[in-house]
């Protein structure tokens, strides 16, 4: 440990009534009660998307089941999609940008602080008008009363005439209001990192997790714009007697899958490329080594950035492209394997000879090593015309974009929650607790996610209610579904060791990993202006200059 | 040298402020926010939802206005003193040996220009190409042969080709495969560029025998799932053989390329030679940056 706790000598804090603390939250713009606001809100959707999933594997436990009837089976997937994606994925990593972005370059807040509260309530409210159609759309024109027609929402599924009822508006204006708040926290983003840097922090001494941060947000404002005008059009063709997608009047339904994935797969690479940047920051410090290949690392960030955005009508090869579109998006697919690649092959260049310390974010991100190699080399598989018009709609797809996104996402937010707990509460998270929950976690996903492919490759088709039993799926269902289970104990354990570390867990101090980034410099929690002094920086690890002034960074960078 | 004062130094310092301004606590942006979606949210309601998120984005607008117009709105925060220690107890740093002068060097210290990985991408593919013709005309009777395959790898046009025509000459099939060939052979090449300095002891092996057996083995592994009916038209054996031929040619090609001292640490108006005074700021030790 580099620091003691920090003690602040003749200050008494106040309890407060609740009121006030409610109010306090609800009207700040603090970038890092944002971003725990993000995270909180994040974690809340994560859960009920989790008791969805559950649902979801009870009813395919066994073959023939009955646990929920077709319609509920529907909006059940409909809704865990769109909440895991929209409502999850995007808000908890906008929320670990929102709280470390600034303290990792020095500044004081976010560029347009208000703004960013604008967009996180927005984000924030879609969430709840999506739920909200649990009540709100509840039995008008005899409709169901959630949304029903997946997080993809396809044409002609979306039309009046086989989506009556306000169901799926209430999917289209919760994305389209969530929308317009991811596109204000992109701005900001980019307008803080450009903008707000400390003195000394070049372009090229910016922490990765800054650089990696900076391409997400511009990729959000490339690929959230296609979806909101897509919502936008859907509305027109269900309000206002509009074609657009309604291929019986001269409209175009592979035009709403175009519109829909030129969104939908950057948008993979908007919640994995902040996790590349977790992966960037947690591994140097866990292997005591710098990166390897800061350069390359940008470089191949960037290069990610450009090329997902030419892959998504991977997505579509079964709709009958010519053969042109599926070569050109087969090469497309393959390309960005490579700077993906590199990326991983740096990450272990990094721990590679190093100190190894397995505490528990590290053990999340080494996972995440493994298991984001084996979804990509499954998204390569997939990337292939020829192989995905035999698996396409298969249960293998949903294990493949479960392994990047669970496999993925979910550990390296794990690993970024149990990294920066410190920081943000000022308490350490229980050690044991979170191996336990890293274990159970581990062992369930494997169970759950590696079956899961087999089942495909043995035509288990994706959305399917129920099946017949003797057709090999049914240990396998079993299996995946308690491993559904593990994974819920474990999280239950996550949310338990914060709870209990929040008020038990032992004081931190302002840099317990000894790190080498700005946000380790300050106390923790921060105060409101993270920096009593506005930090200056010579090299790309200002405190290990800091902690050895006999060898800076600074001499060589 | 990086610079940082605590909130202690900082109060020490007699100029120094005791306060901070930081942006105020608004209610507005919430208000817009609840607005904007209530005015949504009457879509699938009833109107009078509509008419009051509208109200309430009109105020959340005007609220926010006020909030910055003509003075943005700031809040005073008196700095803590807090105890920040910037400091570790792991003192020993473990160093790779390098030349003595210096306590650090870039690894690795000798490694090829971008020219020298082109040129043998280029040589190797001049042998893979010969090999592969070679084949067509030995084997298949026909120099077409191979090339409309490669071509057929990512343009599925050249896979409709029935078994007559994937012996002639199709000029879109060449055409691309022409492309697909010198590319990929430039990249690889500068891949080999790149590789080859950390493999110093034997880069002909890595280069000429193990990346083409791995390689040949990862396409012989997936291309009978991914493409079967391009992997049935495939001699694996010559196909071995043109990849070694390519690997041994660039490894060699490579390999007699002059290196250079790696310049990662320079910076891009150096690497560039842009010669102009004060490009190149001096270090604090009073060292030039070269």
């Amino acid at each position: 440990m580099s620091s003691n706790a920090i003690t602040v000598p003749g200050v008494q804090i106040d309890e407060k009534p609740w009121v006030d603390t409610l109010h306090e939250w609800v009207t700040t713009v603090d970038h890092k009660r944002l971003g725990v606001l993000y995270i909180l809100y994040a974690l809340l959707f994560l859960v009920i998307a989790g008791v969805e999933a559950l649902i979801i594997r009870i009813q395919l436990m066994f073959p023939h089941n009955h646990f929920v009837s077709p319609e509920v089976f529907n909006r059940l997937f409909t809704l865990h999609g769109t909440t895991m994606v929209f409502f999850m994925g995007m808000p908890i990593l906008f929320g670990f940008a929102n709280y470390l972005v600034p303290l990792m370059i020095g500044a004081r807040d976010m560029a347009f602080p208000r703004l960013n509260a604008f967009s996180f309530w927005l984000s924030a409210l879609g969430g709840f008008l999506l739920y909200f159609s649990l009540v709100g759309a509840n039995g008008l024109y005899g409709a169901g009363n959630a949304p029903d027609v997946g997080w993809w929402a396809y044409a002609p599924l979306t039309a009046r005439a086989f989506s009556p009822g306000h169901s799926t508006d209430y999917w289209t204006l919760a994305l389209l209001v969530s929308g317009f708040g991811s596109i204000g926290t992109a701005i900001n983003i980019i307008a803080t990192i450009l903008c707000m840097r400390c003195p000394g922090m070049k372009l090229n001494r910016m922490p990765l997790l800054a650089w990696l941060n900076l391409v997400m947000a511009g990729m959000v404002l490339i690929a959230v714009s296609p979806l909101t005008a897509a919502q936008a059009m859907l509305l027109i063709d269900r309000y206002l007697g509009g074609h657009f997608f309604d291929t019986q009047a001269g409209g175009s339904a592979v035009l709403w899958m175009h519109f829909f994935w030129i969104f939908g797969h950057p948008e993979v690479y908007i919640l994995i490329i902040p996790c590349f940047a977790f992966m960037s920051e947690i591994i140097p410090v866990f292997s005591r080594k710098p990166i390897f290949g800061y350069p390359v690392m940008v470089a191949a960030t960037l290069c990610i950035g450009f090329v997902s955005m030419s892959v998504w009508a991977h997505h579509m090869f079964s709709v009958g492209m010519n053969s042109y579109a599926n070569s050109f998006f087969t090469i497309t697919t393959m390309a960005v394997g490579v700077p993906t690649g590199i990326k991983i092959f740096n990450w272990l260049g990094t721990m590679w000879g190093g100190r190894i310390q397995f505490k528990v974010p590290m053990l999340f991100c080494i996972a995440f090593l493994f298991q984001f190699l084996i979804a990509g080399l499954t998204g390569v598989m997939l990337g292939s015309a020829a192989f995905a018009s035999q698996l396409t709609l298969s249960y293998f797809v949903v294990a493949h974009f479960h392994y990047t996104l669970v496999g993925g996402v979910v550990f390296a937010v794990f690993a970024a929650i149990c990294y920066w707990y410190p920081k943000i509460t000022g308490r350490m998270l229980n050690e044991t607790l979170g191996k336990l929950h890293f274990w159970l976690f581990l062992i369930g996903f494997h169970l759950t996610f590696d079956l899961m492919h087999f089942p495909g490759l043995l035509g288990m088709p994706r959305r399917i209610y129920t099946y017949e039993p003797g057709r090999g799926w049914n240990t396998l269902n079993l299996l995946i579904s308690i491993g559904g289970f593990i994974q819920a104990i474990a999280i239950l354990l996550f949310v338990a060791n914060l709870i209990i570390s929040y008020f038990k867990g032992a004081k931190a101090g302002n840099d317990p990993w000894d790190a080498w980034t700005l946000e380790w410099a300050t106390s923790s929690p921060p105060p409101a202006y993270n920096f009593a002094s506005i930090p200056v920086v010579a090299s790309r690890r200002p405190l290990w200059d800091l902690k050895h002034p006999e060898d800076p960074d600074s001499r060589y960078e | 040298m990086a610079t940082l004062l605590t909130a202690e130094q900082v109060m020490e310092s007699p100029r120094a402020p005791r306060e901070i301004e930081v942006p105020a606590s608004t209610v507005w942006p919430f208000v817009l926010a609840f607005g904007f979606t209530l005015l949504f949210a009457g879509l699938v309601t009833t109107m009078s939802v509509s008419a009051l998120g509208a109200v309430l984005a009109v105020a959340g607008c005007i609220g926010w206005f006020r909030e910055v117009f003509p003075h943005e709105h700031e809040e005073v925060v008196p700095i803590v003193p807090e105890d920040i220690r910037i400091t570790t107890e792991r003192r020993t740093v473990e160093r790779l040996p390098v030349a003595a002068y210096q306590l650090r060097a870039w690894l690795p210290v000798h490694t090829y220009p971008i020219s020298a990985g082109v040129k043998g991408g280029l040589a190797g593919a001049v042998a893979m190409a010969v090999l592969a013709c070679a084949y067509g005309v030995l084997k298949a009777g026909s120099i077409w042969y191979p090339i409309n395959l490669l071509a057929a790898a990512v343009y599925a046009e050249s896979l409709k080709l029935g078994p007559a025509q994937l012996y002639s000459f199709h000029a879109d099939s060449f055409e691309i495969a022409l492309v697909l060939h010198l590319i990929v052979s430039a990249l690889v090449g500068l891949l080999y560029g790149a590789m080859l300095p950390m493999f110093a002891r034997r880069p002909i092996v890595l280069g000429g025998l193990i990346a083409p057996a791995l390689w040949s083995g990862l396409i012989y592994t997936i291309l009978g799932v991914v493409n079967p009916l391009l992997a049935s038209h495939i001699d694996w054996a010559w196909f071995i053989a043109s990849q070694v031929a390519f690997g041994i040619v660039a490894g060699i090609v490579v390999a007699r390329q002059s290196r250079m001292i790696t310049q990662e640490n320079l910076p891009f108006a150096m690497r560039a030679g842009i010669e102009a005074p004060g490009m190149i700021p001096p270090r604090e030790n009073g060292e030039d940056g070269q």
